[in-house]
């Protein structure tokens, strides 16, 4: 019978800690979202969606990129019912809403079509407020319980305008929590991938990497069709634990902590997605035999339903040094560890090539392969995962064709992600079910 | 005869499950029910406190705050607080304000931009939270200024242009901001 809920399996990689030093334990929480199918055979209601098509018609779009970008827009509004809102927006220095926020009727799109054919490309990139005059049009119409996103395609860089990463990644956090999220698409060579990436995680959204302008439409089509196959909105995942234990997220999900409760944002989930979140937990020293634990939970928005049953209690023991050395560990757990801190080294270390600090990108992938070498033992995923380190290393060393890079840190941030080496959402297996 | 839920009965009425009510129960945060295991009974008060949990969760108070909270006060008080309205959901049409204050210059600053922490989404924040918040901008033809374009001709020159354009003036605006530019390009 197909499961109506989230489910989140969560275990940590011990489950000794050390009684007189400060210990360090990684959990993994592994959450699948439900069918979009219920039980019944009957078909979930789904939200509805109010998206914002944003579109740089800079100069260096012209020909190929700016065909496939409205091909993307005419065959993701194809897939929108009436109960669902689109717009349109196209930047260069200027700001154009081609097509203001509208019900997606058969005539709104034709009309947005015939509009966006006389779309040509011209100037320089003022890619914040096209951005932000996207997201006006999805906040103007915000649907409580639907999904509101707006849909950035950039082939350059900000060069008119807000430009600052920081300021841009910020507004994409305020107003991801006012309800609108960001997903990001940067094409070709010259994008800025890391303002791309912060805006997109900020921004409750996904960032994709188009290195094939072919892909264009691909991978628009699939995120509106991830929009359209959402199954929980705004998902959290919450930490209680007790006084004096740290938490952290390592996943690049935003997260806050006040006092003893941690709260990791994952955003949405559509059907059958699974993801990962690797946590670290802090523990202070504390006496021999005593137990502490922390509390895994979920929340989706108003849906209860749909996390009803999702909550961990994980249990910790202070041990003596030969008890915490001796003991087993979960595999699955360190391998997920370690591909979580290779991606993340992966991202640092194209950002310090970018800078021309060659020996500081290579050190920092050679120190984490050898860490994660440490621990791996003879299993053969997490020695392919020292052995990509020890290719990419040598690849960082020297400077790098911006291509390369970008498909580097790519890498880095879908696995990190835990999305599919596209950019995709990573589905359960139809033989796990 | 007083009220009483089985584990089951408060888990749904609470909408927490049974894992975290005896969580919960171990922690201090609730009194233990009068008989262990499946004969356990919960009370009208059991439900009022985990009631009153979730709101202060909800504001974000860690577990040790809210049982030396919940340490502090009479069953009739939490009840009472139990019962009423949770704080007050975000305003709709926030993100649209928020836009309209950075696109018109009222809070261009980052910094005085984004008060709140990024990630305490969804989660509705007591009324506190907020002292920050930039100030609405005042009434007037706001509508009517989505549809303005601002183009810079220069870093001191800019062209305001309402869009949409009939295709023939459009033209002379493209013109206009071709001889703008050269003009100011001149020494």
């Amino acid at each position: 019978m197909p499961c109506r809920n989230i489910t989140m399996k969560a275990r940590s990689d011990r489950e000794f800690i050390r009684s007189t030093y400060r210990s360090n334990r990684f959990v993994l929480a592994e959450l699948t979202a439900p069918h979009s199918h219920v039980a019944d055979g009957t078909e979930r209601r789904r939200p509805p969606v109010n998206l914002a098509f944003v579109l740089d018609r800079s100069g260096s779009m012209a020909g190929e990129k700016l065909r496939l970008a409205k091909l993307a827009v005419e065959q993701s509004i194809a897939r929108l019912g009436s109960e669902d809102r689109f717009s349109v927006v196209v930047y260069d220095d200027a700001i154009d809403i081609v097509f203001p926020s509208t019900p997606a009727t058969t005539e709104a799109r034709r009309a947005a079509l015939q509009r966006l054919n006389e779309v040509t490309a011209r100037n320089m990139t003022n890619l914040g407020e096209g951005w932000l005059r996207g997201c006006a049009q999805v906040a103007e119409y915000l649907s409580a319980d639907g999904v509101n996103r707006c849909l950035l395609l950039t082939d350059g860089l900000a060069n008119k305008g807000m430009t600052d990463r920081d300021e841009l990644a910020g507004h994409a956090a305020a107003l991801r929590s006012r309800g609108v999220s960001t997903s990001t698409f940067g094409v070709g060579a010259d994008f800025d991938e890391v303002l791309l990436t912060a805006m997109a995680t900020a921004g409750g959204g996904n960032f994709y990497y188009i290195s094939e302008t072919a892909q264009i439409a691909d991978l628009i089509t699939s995120e509106v069709g991830e929009a359209l196959d959402v199954v929980a909105r705004d998902v959290t995942l919450e930490i209680d634990s007790p006084d004096g234990v740290n938490v952290e997220s390592l996943s690049p999900f935003p997260f806050t902590t006040r006092g003893g409760r941690t709260v990791v944002s994952l955003g949405a989930m559509v059907a059958e997605q699974v993801v990962e979140v690797v946590l670290r937990l802090n523990f202070p020293f504390g006496e021999l035999g005593r137990e502490t634990g922390a509390v895994l939970s979920l929340s989706a928005g108003d849906d209860t339903e749909v996390v009803a049953g999702a909550n961990v209690s994980l249990t910790w023991a202070y041990a003596d040094p030969k008890t915490n050395d001796l003991q087993p560990r979960d595999v699955d757990v360190d391998r997920a560890v370690a591909r979580i801190f290779a991606a993340r080294a992966r991202q640092e270390a194209t950002g310090l090539n970018r800078v021309g600090n060659f020996d500081a990108a290579q050190a920092m992938l050679l120190s984490v392969s050898k860490r994660i070498r440490s621990y791996a033992g003879h299993d053969a995923e997490m020695r392919a995962v020292v052995a990509e380190l020890e290719r990419d290393a040598a690849e960082v060393a020297a400077p790098m064709a911006a291509r390369s890079l970008k498909e580097m840190h790519f890498r880095g941030y879908s696995s990190a992600k835990c999305r599919m080496v596209d950019g995709k959402a990573m589905r359960r297996k139809p033989d796990s079910a | 005869m007083p009220t009483e839920y089985s584990l089951q009965e408060l888990s749904r009425l609470a909408d927490v499950t049974p894992r975290t009510i005896r969580y919960y129960i171990v922690g201090g945060l609730l009194p233990a029910p009068t008989q262990s295991g499946p004969l356990a009974r919960y009370s009208e008060m059991h439900l009022d406190r985990l009631r009153l949990i979730k709101k202060l969760q909800a504001a974000h108070l860690p577990l040790a705050e809210i049982r030396s909270r919940l340490s502090g006060m009479a069953d009739a008080e939490i009840s009472t607080i139990a019962e009423e309205e949770a704080f007050p959901p975000p305003s709709t049409n926030s993100a649209a304000d928020y836009i309209r204050d950075v696109l018109g210059g009222t809070s261009t600053h980052p910094s005085a931009a984004l008060p709140e922490q990024p990630m305490v989404a969804n989660v509705a924040l007591p009324r506190m939270e907020s002292p920050g918040k930039p100030a609405k901008p005042p009434p007037g033809p706001e509508p009517d200024r989505a549809q303005w374009e601002r183009i810079s001709l220069d870093p001191d020159v800019e062209l305001h242009v309402r869009r949409p354009l009939t295709r023939q003036l459009n033209k002379r605006v493209d013109r206009l901001i071709a001889i703008a530019r050269q003009l100011l390009e001149e020494e």
